[in-house]
């Protein structure tokens, strides 16, 4: 496992266990999400000077545009929880559970 | 909601299933996914109930942690193994990986918890999108991978089986119980993916059928729980009638159609050599009979009391559509002999 491997693996492993092991706000779960996504954006960055070529160095774009999507709807959730629930405290998700 | 937004959100489901489908490069494929996770998304929300609102962010977590999750994995085999092909991945630890991701994308044990308090929180029809064409995109990649001698799926699909019929026996919302039964079913599939792939997909297509034909009926009736089941038999008599039908075909019995996958699959399993596997998958399917059973008690076998007055809706002309009941409830149950004929068209 080269150097370059085992910083993004780290990174994104680090950002999976604070997505899963989140515990007041929804908001440190969508920053951990965010990281997750940082880090495989450097993943595939990296993955293009590898390679050599240009063929594949449109990927991180694309992953970008992607995961900014995917951050926008987490956020508009993110707002509309706080509509609806009072907070963004994970606590109080608690309606469905019966 | 408006009707452009709407068929916009339609086609966005449309084509983020039909790109992971048609995709051979693992990026293209989680983009696909991703699609799919973003249409849905407002389907899921906008009922603006604080209910719906927990169940979408519920969803949306657990699917943008897959897919993420998914994307590294494949990153990882690229740099291990140097190629971003599906059908081409033969590093261990990547597979298994993307077999985790997987399984919490489509909700299998031990990591279904989601599925239950999310098919609560939705509306009934988006709940049938949620768990029958959001499943055809996470296996047609499962059923790609070359996955062979991995104990992770064997183990995944016992403990779904296990799960889906043991969390299903202390539920009376209708909604919780579907999500169990799909946990089961989707156990079922993934013990035989590495050994004939082709059973998967059968098992796949028979319980989009006969999920769709229990939600259609459940949404026909407007009912939620067990208390509002039973009282549905005035609303439209022919429906309670073949109720049971379709919840026995779901049950795995014969004559159904629901028998066909079960059947094939524990005579795979025999012939692979593993009669312990399929012992416990058919006992742990008793499990989910038995709520079957208690549905179809409380549906049909007993009439309960209404008032006089309540008695009376199936005598009105109903405006709900019956042509996609008929043809699903048609399907649940009468498509056992053509079981050769079904899996000639599923052999990959």
């Amino acid at each position: 496992m080269t150097p370059a491997h085992f910083t993004f693996s780290t990174a994104f492993l680090l950002g999976l266990a604070g997505l899963a092991f989140h515990r007041t706000h929804l908001l440190s779960t969508l920053l951990c999400l965010e990281g997750m996504m940082l880090s495989l954006f450097i993943a595939l960055s990296l993955w293009t000077l590898e390679l050599n070529t240009t063929s594949f160095s449109a990927s991180p774009m694309l992953l970008l545009a992607f995961s900014a999507c995917e951050a926008s709807a987490g956020l508009a959730l993110l707002v509309a929880t706080a509509r609806t629930h009072g907070t963004d405290r994970l606590k109080n998700l608690n309606l469905l559970q019966c | 909601m408006n009707p452009f937004t709407l068929a916009l959100l339609f086609f966005g489901l449309l084509l983020g299933t039909t790109i992971t489908l048609t995709s051979s490069h693992w990026l293209v494929a989680w983009m696909g996914l991703e699609i799919n996770t973003l249409a849905i998304i407002p389907l899921m929300a906008k009922q603006h109930h604080p209910r719906a609102t927990e169940a979408t962010t519920k969803y949306f977590l657990t699917q943008a942690t897959a897919a993420a999750t998914l994307l590294f994995a494949s990153t990882t085999n690229a740099w291990l193994t140097g190629q971003w092909d599906i059908q081409l991945m033969t590093h261990p630890i990547p597979t298994t990986i993307i077999i985790l991701a997987l399984a919490l994308k489509i909700g299998l044990a031990p990591l279904h918890t989601w599925l239950p308090e999310v098919l609560q929180g939705l509306d009934l029809f988006t709940g049938l999108i949620l768990s029958t064409w959001q499943k055809l995109a996470p296996f047609s990649l499962l059923l790609q991978i070359p996955a062979a001698n991995q104990q992770v799926l064997i183990l995944l699909g016992l403990a779904s089986t296990l799960v889906g019929g043991w969390g299903g026996l202390n539920q009376t919302q209708l909604r919780k119980i579907l999500a169990y039964s799909s946990i089961a079913h989707l156990g079922w599939m993934l013990i035989i993916l590495q050994f004939t792939p082709s059973l998967t997909l059968l098992a796949l297509i028979t319980y989009v059928i006969m999920t769709s034909s229990l939600f259609l009926i459940f949404n026909y009736n407007t009912t939620t729980n067990i208390n509002s089941l039973a009282t549905a038999w005035a609303k439209a008599p022919l429906l309670t009638s073949i109720a049971p039908l379709l919840l026995l075909s779901l049950g795995g019995l014969p004559p159904m159609t629901g028998f066909m996958p079960k059947w094939l699959i524990l005579q795979e399993l025999t012939k692979q050599q593993l009669p312990m596997t399929a012992t416990i998958a058919a006992l742990t399917a008793l499990l989910s009979l038995y709520f079957y059973l208690r549905l179809s008690y409380a549906m049909t076998l007993t009439i309960t009391p209404n008032n006089l007055a309540n008695t009376t809706p199936w005598r009105l002309p109903s405006m709900k559509r019956a042509l996609p009941i008929t043809i699903t409830a048609l399907s649940t149950t009468l498509l056992l002999p053509l079981a050769p004929a079904m899996l000639a068209l599923v052999t990959l």
